[in-house]
């Protein structure tokens, strides 16, 4: 089967000088040798924490980063040197409200972008207005774009993203400081867009958004690909565990340090959700490890107790803790 | 008076944006040069007036981006950067505070005029007696610091009215008109003179003329004082304004959209 | 004709994104009525004082250039800050047409400031409209915004090489005022400054315009030498555009973070 995308060995060191007086070259290697398959029509999930180098890679696929070193291919075109038959069968959309001429209205920034990359002038009107119905802005595109909510802005670069009928969609955390309806409404446009035959490389955080829409999901951490398959795939780093979460009130690191040192004890971590903090400890299933981390947190004020099956979160913790996440270096 | 020193030179780096030493010497050093420049050799080509009334004029004027600016941006930029709460806040005397912000700022003013004399006298040979030093260092003085009082005026209205830099801006551009720098005073109407002579520079210009015109200090003593009057009114409009938008936001309790 | 229907539709646009800013549509308007009204005096108070047509239209094309120098020289790093040098960069383009549309904007709408002072000194200084030439005025109006805004081209793709530009575009307002004789041709200036005006669009920009206006020349050659002169940077400019848009993907600057 033809690969929509594929990268070998893609690597990016940023280099910035920091200091005035004193300056310092100093080297960030951001991607550290990501190597991706991606086939047609596929919906794939790039997923990490802040600065694993999500962004990056994409910026390398989309032509607006040129690796380090490594070779990528979009639609069988080299990222590097053919710009323009890659740039032609692309879309990129990112997450955030910036990126639009706020002064224009929704319709004047279609406009726009159509003709810049390229869309033929007698489709543009037929093709913008099919994606105002698609985005659901269709009576507010003569609104100037400064008027917008978040919301709206967000579903306008996707309506832009997709001006050109791409075949490979980039997607950069497009749900990033989206409400959670929106998201769901966000969420239901890219599984239709995949539905007919777009591939769509989608970067995100959120776990929910990975696992309900993708059908291969990496796993990327410290600038490298920690682990790559289906979610269920993935669920079985957690495997052969069982997961404990007591909902606590005034946990101290130190106590999690000494929960992590038990024995049968594999992750300790340590949430804060509204007043109260949610501690997840995973454990080998054979161990049942519940006695000694309640004993650990003596004289805490707890809550709810529960035991349960590990989820991709879970499997997504496991994977990420066990990456070290200093990729800065000097270099004199 | 260690307060009105010391917090301002703090204030001065932290809040002036052009402080690399690139933006420095192109935006505040070259551009007012070459002002000087196209002013007087568009007065040699239309016959105005002699390379010396633009020499002494402009570099006079100089100043004023600085010294504007500086005072603007002296209470404008804590505004943009949240920090005027605090400032308001601060037991001390503001208006000593706001009046220490604006002094480093007229420094760099007199700084410029007196680099911008020099400058423009070498290249277009204007020969300036050495007897005149003096007082057109006092002069370079008054004018800058009179500049940055009305500068401070212009911050202050900056709390209240979103576009205060359009207001810097076009302030500056009718300082080139109205002070009487460009286009000698007895050719604008009546109205323009009047408008200059409550300008900041109009004065402290002149005063310059009759110094290098060797006519003493002593000559020029009289525009000195006025311009130093038209700097003092700037300083306690700057210092009314602020009370008066500060007792506002308190009875509002509007201080953070100050 | 795709390329000219490009560079149409996106100069318009960026004429409107322009347009709509108060700020800068204020700051594009007040100033030059500054500026003219200091002509107007300045030749009254000289041996010029006939000519104050030339005065008004003299300070209009001064709001040209400052238009396309503040315009089209920070035209890259505007564009960065929005975050839509990205998208831009994203065309199937060649650079320099998505750059191009912008700069042609700056000089466009640097023309409300040459109506503005037309109308300012019709209305306030009684100044008649006695143009010599009124089919080569309204030729060579938007034959020298055309020029200026491929030499706009050329200062958007080195001004993003300059560390600090903005010092440099401070700088350089006057001395093209100056050098090009925008408000009259300066003839006491030092001999070496003429072979620079004579190579800046901008001199026989503003030439190509008085000459209309008071018929003392014919206008089509330095019309011509302007338009000639503004095709070489359109052509440098877009060369180093392409350079620059490689730098950018290798240094990574086509995002502000």
């Amino acid at each position: 089967m033809a690969l929509a995308i594929e990268a070998r060995d893609l690597r990016r060191t940023y280099r910035t000088r920091t200091g005035w007086l004193n300056p310092r070259r100093v080297a960030i290697d951001a991607v550290r040798g990501v190597d991706l398959d991606v086939r047609r029509g596929e919906l794939f999930g790039l997923l990490g924490p802040n600065g694993a180098g999500k962004t990056t890679t994409i910026k390398m696929l989309n032509t607006l980063l040129i690796p380090t070193s490594g070779t990528a291919r979009v639609c069988g075109f080299d990222v590097v040197s053919q710009t323009r038959e890659v740039r032609k069968r692309i879309g990129y959309v990112f997450g955030g409200d910036r990126g639009l001429y706020d002064r224009l209205s929704g319709l004047d920034n279609l406009r726009y972008f159509a003709e810049l990359y390229g869309v033929p002038a007698a489709r543009q009107k037929r093709r913008i207005a099919e994606l105002l119905e698609l985005v659901g802005l269709a009576g507010r595109e003569r609104d100037r774009v400064e008027g917008y909510s978040r919301g709206m802005r967000q579903r306008l670069h996707i309506a832009r993203g997709l001006l050109h009928e791409p075949e490979v969609l980039f997607l950069d955390e497009p749900s990033i400081g989206v409400d959670p309806v929106a998201a769901r409404e966000l969420r239901s446009t890219v599984a239709g867009l995949a539905a007919t035959g777009t591939t769509v490389l989608l970067t995100t955080h959120y776990m929910a958004e990975a696992e309900e829409l993708c059908d291969r999901i990496a796993v990327i951490a410290g600038g490298e690909i920690q682990a790559l398959g289906t979610a269920d795939e993935l669920k079985h780093y957690a495997q052969g565990r069982r997961v404990l979460e007591v909902q606590a009130f005034g946990v101290t690191d130190a106590q999690v340090k000494g929960i992590d040192l038990l024995p049968g004890v594999r992750e300790a971590s340590v949430e804060v959700l509204g007043t109260s903090q949610v501690l997840t400890v995973q454990s080998d299933a054979a161990v049942d490890v519940q006695a000694d981390v309640l004993r650990a947190l003596d004289g805490v004020r707890l809550g709810r107790v529960t035991a349960r099956q590990p989820t991709l979160e879970d499997a997504y913790v496991t994977i990420v803790n066990g990456v070290d996440r200093t990729p800065a270096t000097v270099t004199a | 008076m260690r307060l009105l020193t010391v917090g301002g030179v703090i204030a001065y780096r932290a809040l002036f944006n052009w402080a690399t030493p690139s933006m420095f010497v192109g935006t505040l050093l070259v551009a007012p040069l070459f002002q000087l420049l196209f002013f007087a050799y568009l007065g040699r080509q239309l016959g105005v007036a002699d390379d010396t009334f633009y020499i002494v004029g402009n570099a006079v004027l100089s100043a004023t981006l600085a010294c504007v600016f500086g005072g603007t941006i002296a209470i404008a930029n804590e505004r943009r950067w949240g920090t005027l709460g605090h400032v308001l806040l601060s037991p001390r005397s503001r208006t000593l505070i706001f009046l220490g912000r604006a002094l480093p700022y007229a420094g760099n003013g007199l700084l410029i005029a007196v680099f911008t004399l020099t400058v423009g006298s070498l290249l277009l040979g204007l020969r300036i007696p050495a007897s005149a030093v003096p007082g057109l260092a006092v002069t370079f003085a008054v004018g800058s610091l009179s500049c940055a009082c009305f500068g401070l005026t212009l911050g202050a209205l900056g709390l209240r009215f979103r576009d205060v830099w359009l207001i810097s801006n076009v302030s500056l551009a009718l300082m080139l008109l109205l002070t009487g720098v460009n286009v000698p005073a007895e050719h604008l109407p009546e109205w323009m003179r009047v408008v200059g002579g409550w300008l900041p520079i109009t004065h402290a210009a002149s005063a310059a003329r009759l110094l290098v015109a060797g006519e003493g200090f002593g000559a020029a003593l009289p525009s000195l004082w006025r311009e130093a009057l038209v700097g003092l009114v700037y300083a306690v409009v700057a210092a009314v304004l602020l009370t008066l938008f500060e007792a506002e936001s308190r009875r509002r309790a509007s201080l953070d959209t100050l | 004709m795709r390329v000219v229907r490009l560079v149409a539709l996106g100069t318009l646009l960026h004429v409107k994104q322009f347009s709509r800013s108060q700020f800068e549509i204020a700051t594009a308007l007040i100033i030059p009525l500054v500026q003219a009204t200091l002509a107007v005096y300045l030749f009254r108070a000289g041996t010029e004082p006939h000519r104050m047509l030339e005065a008004a239209i003299g300070a209009g094309m001064m709001a040209v250039w400052s238009s396309v120098l503040f315009g089209s020289g920070g035209a890259i790093q505007t564009q960065r800050w929005q975050g839509t040098l990205e998208m831009l960069m994203l065309s199937p383009r060649p650079p320099a047409l998505l750059i191009f549309p912008i700069t042609l904007a700056t000089a466009v709408t640097g023309t409300y400031a040459m109506v503005a002072t037309l109308l300012w000194g019709g209305l306030v200084y009684r100044i008649p409209l006695d143009i010599a030439h009124p089919l080569a005025f309204a030729v060579a109006v938007p034959a020298a915004i055309l020029g200026l805004g491929m030499f706009g081209l050329l200062l958007a793709s080195t001004f993003v090489l300059v560390p600090n530009a903005n010092a440099v575009n401070n700088a350089l307002e006057y001395p093209v005022w100056l050098v090009s004789g925008m408000l009259v041709p300066v003839t006491v200036l030092p001999g070496w400054t003429g072979p620079i005006g004579a190579a800046l669009p901008t001199t026989w920009a503003a030439r190509a315009v008085r000459e209309s206006v008071t018929g003392a020349g014919p206008v089509w050659p330095s019309l011509g030498t302007c338009l000639a002169i503004s095709a070489v940077c359109l052509v440098a400019g877009a060369a180093v555009m392409s350079y620059v848009e490689r730098r950018a993907r290798a240094n990574a600057t086509l995002a502000l973070a």
